[in-house]
């Protein structure tokens, strides 16, 4: 009986405390509110985004609110909520899964709150006010040209994709493909997924060199594991074999620029926050953003040329 | 006659099934060596031994927890969280913000904290489950969590890169640990058969190994025998943090460089090489011996396969097939071996 | 006299090691209360476990109504109207007393549970047993004697012809059990056999019609009720008329070695397991401690060895006050037991035999901190010679050996540490007439070697036998003590089943 009691006065309390959030929208505040939403900060490439992103919003006067929805479509939903119990004046969102995410953003929007998306796009249109996403299968054939360049167009080369069930690693790989097998005089001899990782792109590479010391090259769908193929690599004294990534992460800048890697593709995580956040400004202020909704920000090379150039997934 | 023949029979069939580990390691590797000429190469079989020194490290560690009737889910996050503190301790130093310096310890000393590091996150999975009596599974879960929160903290959700160190700091040759070579062999083997060597002789000639297991068998008996069994448990735990902090260092050496993230899963790996070398979940039954050969036997499939070019999803489903046979030839042995002593009583 | 519904005729059971049961028949008659008697270890639970379906005879044949019949399982059982109260309750804690009362049997409307309809069953059944208890409330949550009331209604719920009690009485208060009376009489007068087990020697003259006694597995005795008393039971039972043993002459006085004063624990639910227990032990004594189930004497031994948190009293050994130590210190200081419990907290099943043995002693196998398996096979080695442990070599499995000699191996091991005071706790429990005169043996030599021995047990047999002094336990107080040259099986008898005052504010409301 006790423990029943204690348990629905626990429930009270939560409803409470939720209710208590929801119902407190931010009246003494002068400034309107832009919230930010992004997957997990554990990732670099999400704490630049939400990071200029919420430099951006401020620079034009918004305060701002920053959450991680952990790539979580309940949670995200959750935050939305909050975002329009708070009276958001917009929403910078990027998402938790193309579909699961179509009923938050629309939740938004007929609340009033205009949402914009950035990195990943929704499968719905008209729902979002913009989607801003980096062209992945453009940045995956820029990578391909440069490691067919770099090879001089002939040679063995061994390919580490992605997760095999995201949808990133699909499209990346195809870009890949698109490119290299118009070649007859490249061979792949070694195709492993390493599930995004470097450790595991470590161990896999090592053993891929066994039946194969005599490759010229290794073209990774991420940073992160084109890391791990150089020191496999370099454990192996094939020190000369080229490597190139995809993502544009300061470690992987940090590696062309010390001569490991010979290039990676940068997604340009900080012109699409910027942009993501000057449109919905204009939207605010003016009712348009003056641009279409879907719009593909196009991905850029980064050499030991223009290293010096790029920073945190953007131009210096 | 008819009896001595079936007990002969019975003896040989005891024997091999004592044995299976290493029999399907053996078959495993024959099938490999038939059908990729790279596999039985001195290089490939040197890279294979070193990949299996992480999973073996870390499964021996476990292989104590096991024993004593315990689980240990976090060794995957603490061997990331050792490597976080080794990376960041030779690649930023130690940032004291209060009295405006850095710290920069020595290779070693760097090697040390990092040791320790794993043997706290051990010393409070053992505090749980020993003196306050949380299930291991729960206790060891949220030490999963915690380590690698802890990590990303640490390094703000970014990598270390370049741990090569710089000389006029002192502290380079981290990376002699995963790279560098002895006699030939790469270091993580050296390390492997050093730890497996003490393992095996303290779970099987030491009044502690002996009393791990007599936790795991009957944990009544053992404290009625004098046995404190709170600091077995403890103990069992700390070993784990310590097996799987030594992993981190070595991945964080390979790579030159640690990321946070390092080690999601490889509690899977070790508890898999554990089951497969015939370690009873229940605890009380299993040895380090065994643990390796499961160890080896999950490293010879994983870098066959790949010499093989088998894609990663056959990989998966090929690697549960045999965690989950080799399971059931033990749950068979078992079976047989009561049959066996019930009709000799 | 009416005719037998269930018979067992020339039941032998083989268990390996022992022969369980030997050549017995036994008739339960419709409307009749037949009381089963027997020490521990001769056959009684066994008998009601082929009764019950639960083993299968090795030999012989059950017989229902003049039928021959096979029962295989529990459910067999069950079908055909046997029912059966076990000494361990077969609840489920997390379960409410509906839902276990018809456990496996549950009331169903098309398919789905008629939880209403369970709730009213169950109401009128515990209504019945004058226990109102809420039908509702989880078995986990109730006293111990409740809990027995609900594992009686389950048994009520299904219409038995044939109804057997292992110890029923054990956690019910004497109001209880005048109940527990009034539904036995309810259920004879309509014509159900009643198979009853006690220890409780007055209450089965009292409820009982006849009684079969059980020794070693065999028959030995069968009478109707009211032509006997306590002494013939007793007689029949240790299977002799006389309880003079023929003990040496009585060792000479020694220096006292363990005092315990004013030992009392209360279990986790609140009742009184032990109540300001004293005594003091020589060396080179026997104490002997006798009682009925429950009556605190495990409880007693394992207070000495420190395994209870909450107990308070003080314990001294050989001048040393051991109070607030933890068992390992104890077993240090020279305190040594042998579990009542042999397979649950003697035995550490995975290791080998050798193993079990050297297991509280291996300090004294190393050398440097490593084992030596020369230094441990010498040392078990030694004591498989001694005890005449049989087994196949002592790296097998300690599960390959017959009962005698797994308690051997116990107390082994317990001698390895060298103890001052041996506890044994039920030394005999399960174990075959040789092992049990060797066992016996052994603890006069080393009593007469200088150590201090404490024997725990529910046998009056063993009691005179080994004992030189006995106490008496009922209820958890000290009843009685006798010189074991004077005491008697009956006296013995009835200290353990005096009801004993409890001290006011102790008592569990």
């Amino acid at each position: 009986m006790n423990l029943r009691n204690a348990s629905i006065l626990t429930l009270t309390l939560c409803a409470a405390w939720f209710t208590g959030c929801q119902s407190a929208p931010r009246v003494g505040s002068q400034k309107k509110l832009m919230a930010i939403i992004t997957p997990s900060h554990d990732n670099p490439f999400f704490k630049a985004e939400a990071d200029t992103a919420a430099a951006r919003a401020r620079e034009l006067g918004y305060e701002v609110t920053v959450n991680s929805h952990d790539d979580d479509a309940h949670k995200q939903d959750k935050l939305i909520d909050v975002a329009i119990a708070n009276g958001a004046a917009a929403i910078v969102l990027d998402n938790a899964g193309a579909d699961a995410s179509v009923a938050a953003v629309q939740k938004a929007k007929s609340a009033g709150i205009p949402t914009f998306l950035i990195d990943r796009e929704i499968n719905a249109t008209g729902v979002a006010v913009s989607q801003i996403v980096s062209n992945n299968y453009q940045g995956a054939t820029i990578g391909a040209l440069e490691f067919l360049r770099l090879l001089g167009e002939k040679g063995k080369y061994i390919e580490l994709v992605g997760r095999e069930s995201d949808t990133n690693a699909a499209i990346r790989a195809r870009g890949y493909h698109d490119v290299l097998d118009k070649y007859d005089t490249l061979k792949q001899v070694g195709r492993q997924s390493a599930n995004w990782s470097q450790t595991e792109a470590f161990q896999k590479v090592e053993t891929m060199l066994q039946s194969n010391r005599d490759i010229q090259g290794v073209i990774a769908a991420n940073d992160t594991m084109a890391l791990g193929a150089v020191a496999a690599l370099k454990n192996a004294g094939l020190e000369k074999v080229i490597v190139v990534g995809l993502d544009g992460s300061p470690d992987a800048i940090a590696s062309i620029k010390a001569g490991g890697m010979r290039a990676t593709v940068l997604q340009p995580a900080a012109t699409i926050s910027r942009l993501a956040v000057d449109q919905a400004h204009k939207y605010i202020t003016t009712g348009s953003t003056g641009a279409s909704e879907k719009q593909a920000i196009d991905c850029e090379l980064v050499t030991p040329a223009n290293a010096a150039q790029y920073g945190l997934f953007g131009r210096n | 006659m008819l009896n001595s023949r079936q007990a002969r029979w019975g003896g040989i069939g005891t024997q091999l099934f004592r044995l299976r580990a290493l029999i399907v390691l053996f078959v495993l590797a024959a099938a490999f060596a038939a059908l990729s000429p790279a596999f039985l190469t001195a290089g490939n079989l040197t890279i294979l031994v070193k990949h299996v020194a992480i999973n073996a490290i870390l499964a021996l560690g476990m292989t104590f927890v096991i024993l004593s009737g315990g689980i240990d889910l976090s060794v995957g996050s603490v061997a990331g969280l050792a490597g976080i503190v080794a990376g960041g301790l030779i690649h930023s130093g130690l940032i004291l913000r209060a009295f405006g310096i850095v710290i920069y310890f020595h290779t070693w000393l760097v090697v040390l904290i990092a040791l320790l590091a794993g043997a706290l996150a051990g010393a409070i999975n053992g505090g749980l489950v020993a003196h306050l009596r949380v299930a291991p599974f729960i206790a060891t879960l949220g030490t999963l969590y915690v380590a690698r929160g802890t990590a990303l903290l640490i390094s703000n959700g970014a990598t270390f890169p370049d741990l090569a160190g710089r000389p006029e700091l002192g502290n380079t040759g981290f990376l002699w640990l995963g790279a560098g070579r002895m006699l030939g062999l790469p270091v993580p083997i050296w390390l492997m058969v050093a730890c497996a060597g003490l393992g095996a002789l303290v779970a099987a000639r030491t009044p502690f190994g002996r009393r791990v297991y007599a936790v795991g068998g009957n944990e009544r008996a053992a404290e009625l025998s004098g046995v404190r069994v709170s600091r077995i448990k403890f103990a069992v735990y700390v070993i784990s943090g310590l097996c799987a902090a030594l992993v981190g260092v070595i991945i964080a050496a390979q790579l030159g460089a640690a990321h946070p993230a390092t080690g999601e899963t490889f509690e899977l790996n070790a508890i898999a090489a554990v089951v497969l070398g015939g370690t009873s979940l229940m605890g009380g039954r299993g040895s380090v011996g065994g643990t390796i050969i499961g160890a080896f036997v999950i490293g010879v499939l994983a870098d066959g396969l790949i010499l093989l070019g088998v894609s990663e999803f056959w990989q998966t489903v090929i690697k549960g097939l045999v965690i989950v046979l080799a399971v059931i030839l033990d749950q068979m042995q078992q079976r047989y071996s009561r049959r066996a002593a019930a009709t000799r009583s | 006299m009416s005719k037998a519904v269930l018979e067992a005729r020339e039941v032998s059971l083989q268990y390996p090691g022992t022969l369980a049961l030997d050549g017995v028949t036994f008739r339960l008659r419709a409307g009749r209360v037949s009381a089963l008697i027997g020490e521990n270890g001769a056959g009684k639970s066994t008998l009601v476990k082929v009764l019950g379906g639960v083993e299968s005879p090795t030999r012989g044949s059950l017989l229902l109504d003049g039928e021959p019949i096979a029962l295989r399982s529990v459910r067999d059982a069950d079908s055909l109207g046997i029912g059966m109260i076990h000494q361990e309750l077969n609840l489920c804690p997390n379960l409410s007393v509906a839902e276990n009362i018809f456990l496996a049997r549950e009331l169903t409307t098309h398919g789905l549970l008629d939880s209403t309809a369970q709730h009213h069953r169950a109401e009128a059944l515990l209504a019945r047993l004058e226990h109102p208890i809420d039908p509702e409330a989880l078995v986990g949550d109730l006293p111990l004697g409740q809990q027995q009331i609900v594992e009686i209604a389950k048994a009520l719920a299904r219409d038995v012809r044939v109804l057997m009690m292992d110890e029923p009485t054990s956690a019910l208060s004497p109001a209880e059990i005048a109940i527990l009376f009034r539904i036995i009489r309810d259920l004879t007068a309509r014509g159900v056999a009643i198979l009853y087990i006690s220890h409780r020697l007055e209450e089965l003259l009292e409820i009982a019609d006849e009684v079969a006694v059980l020794r070693d597995g065999r028959l030995v005795a069968e009478s109707e009720a009211r032509v006997i008393d306590t002494r013939w039971i007793v007689e029949q039972m240790t299977g002799r008329t006389s309880a003079v043993t023929d003990k040496g002459p009585q060792a000479p006085a020694q220096a006292e070695i363990l005092r315990a004063e004013g030992l009392s624990l209360v279990s986790a639910s609140g009742k009184v397991v032990l109540q300001n227990a004293s005594f003091s032990l020589r060396a080179g004594e026997i104490l002997g401690f006798y009682g009925l189930m429950g009556a605190g004497r495990t409880e007693l031994v394992e207070c000495v060895m420190g395994l209870h948190q909450n107990a308070s009293g003080s314990v001294v050994l050989n001048g040393q006050c051991l109070d607030g130590q933890a068992t390992s210190s104890r077993i240090s200081a020279g305190l040594a037991l042998v579990p009542e419990d042999r397979q649950g907290a003697g035995l550490v099943q995975t290791l080998s035999v050798c193993g079990n043995m050297t297991l509280a002693s291996l300090r004294q196998c190393t050398r440097g901190g490593w084992l030596l398996p020369g230094l441990e096979q010498a040392a078990a080695g030694k004591l498989v010679t001694d005890l005449h442990i049989r087994t196949a070599g002592i790296q097998q499995n300690i599960g390959s050996l017959s009962g005698g000699n797994q308690q051997k191996v116990v107390l082994a091991k317990c001698l390895l540490t060298s103890p001052r005071v041996l506890l044994l706790d039920e030394p005999t429990r399960g174990v075959d007439v040789g092992a049990k005169r060797e066992i016996h043996e052994i603890v006069r030599k080393l009593a007469e070697s200088g150590m201090g021995i404490i024997v725990v047990s529910s046998e009056l047999e063993e009691m005179l036998a080994v004992a030189d002094r006995i106490i008496v336990l009922s209820r958890g107080v000290i009843t009685a003590e006798f010189d074991a040259r004077q005491a008697t099986g009956a006296a013995l008898a009835t200290a353990a089943s005096v009801q004993p005052e409890l001290e006011a504010g102790t008592r569990q409301c």
